[in-house]
């Protein structure tokens, strides 16, 4: 990963961890990618839960060292806590983790796998498990989180090491 | 609803519009890629054309991009891009070849872009159209990664997919 940024955060900040980023440099497209991130946690259609099941192995994979910091407080009041966040890693499914959860697991891993896709008895379960509008509103939160965690990770200018996990709100001025 | 039989990553929104405003904002975001200073259509189009090549996806290398002009790509210069031969093929420009190489490092890890990569794009083209490349990579290799998902969907458990797609 490179150490040094590659593109300057704005001097003026606004409060707001996407517009406080490189990604202030591109005005065609910051306004939508904060209203997405807004959209994705306030109007998905699984819980707050999952869907921070889906970013933090997202997170993990990407290796992405400031989103695996992250825990949002909406997760948190769902019930993900700290114990179950860490569960969501290597030996999973064999973890105290929710089947609803596991897919959720295993549905990011089909994505963020190379190449992507899934086999049958995954898309089975998961058919099972989670109505069609469920399952398109995970892959657009794991899109979301996809791309700006990888463009986090290449804009550089991360830390190497693991930060302490900070406990974050719903940015408010979206 | 208009959902295609096959979703790719350029006409996936109509099969994802089932999951309500964050997917309109996804596509939104979408749109707004193909229309902005820093990348020509173009261009974008064979980086779209890079990540396909490299997830070996066929049906992605086969859809026709709508926000193309028509001949806008010349068809020698996309099968050289579909055949992984930019790098050394004529009638590349060193802009070109710099966005192709950052896609291409981009796709296999985003982790280990080599600085001189990006410094090369950045020369070319500016900070601000760095940021947006970079934006425009994630949005494209997610859909194709999307779309080659929901095809397994529709294949493995069709019920579902006369939903999904």
């Amino acid at each position: 990963m490179s150490a040094k940024a590659r593109a300057r955060a704005p001097a003026r900040r606004t409060g707001n961890p996407i517009r406080d980023s490189a990604l202030a440099l591109v005005p065609e497209t910051v306004d939508e990618i904060v209203a997405l991130n807004s959209a994705v946690w306030k109007r998905s259609l699984v819980s707050p839960a999952l869907l921070e099941t889906l970013r933090l192995r997202n997170a993990r994979t990407v290796n992405c060292v400031f989103c695996k910091a992250v825990r949002y407080e909406v997760a948190r009041a769902d019930g993900l806590t700290e114990a179950r966040a860490a569960m969501i890693d290597t030996g999973y499914q064999d973890s105290a983790l929710t089947e609803r959860e596991k897919l959720a697991v295993a549905l990011a891993d089909s994505y963020l796998g190379f190449p992507a896709g899934m086999g049958a008895e995954l898309a089975q379960r998961l058919a099972r498990e989670f109505s069609a509008e469920q399952i398109a509103s995970m892959f657009v939160a794991l899109m979301t989180f996809n791309f700006t965690s990888r463009t986090a990770v290449s804009i550089g200018g991360m830390p190497e090491e693991p930060l302490p996990v900070v406990l974050v709100p719903l940015a408010t001025d979206d | 609803m208009d959902s295609p039989a096959s979703p790719n990553s350029l006409d996936l929104d109509r099969t994802l519009a089932m999951a309500g405003s964050a997917a309109a904002s996804f596509a939104r975001l979408w749109q707004a890629l193909w229309v902005q200073p820093y990348v020509a259509p173009p261009l974008l189009e064979m980086c779209r054309l890079t990540l396909a090549r490299l997830h070996r996806d066929e049906h992605e290398l086969a859809a026709t991009n709508p926000h193309l002009e028509p001949g806008a790509l010349a068809a020698a210069r996309r099968a050289a891009v579909i055949a992984g031969q930019a790098h050394a093929a004529t009638g590349f420009s060193v802009t070109e070849r710099a966005v192709l190489q950052f896609a291409e490092c981009y796709a296999l890890d985003a982790q280990s872009i080599p600085d001189g990569t990006a410094d090369m794009v950045k020369a070319q083209l500016g900070e601000p159209a760095l940021v947006f490349l970079i934006e425009a990579l994630g949005c494209i290799d997610g859909r194709i990664r999307t779309a080659r998902c929901l095809r397994d969907l529709q294949r493995f458990a069709p019920a579902q997919a006369a939903h999904v797609g």
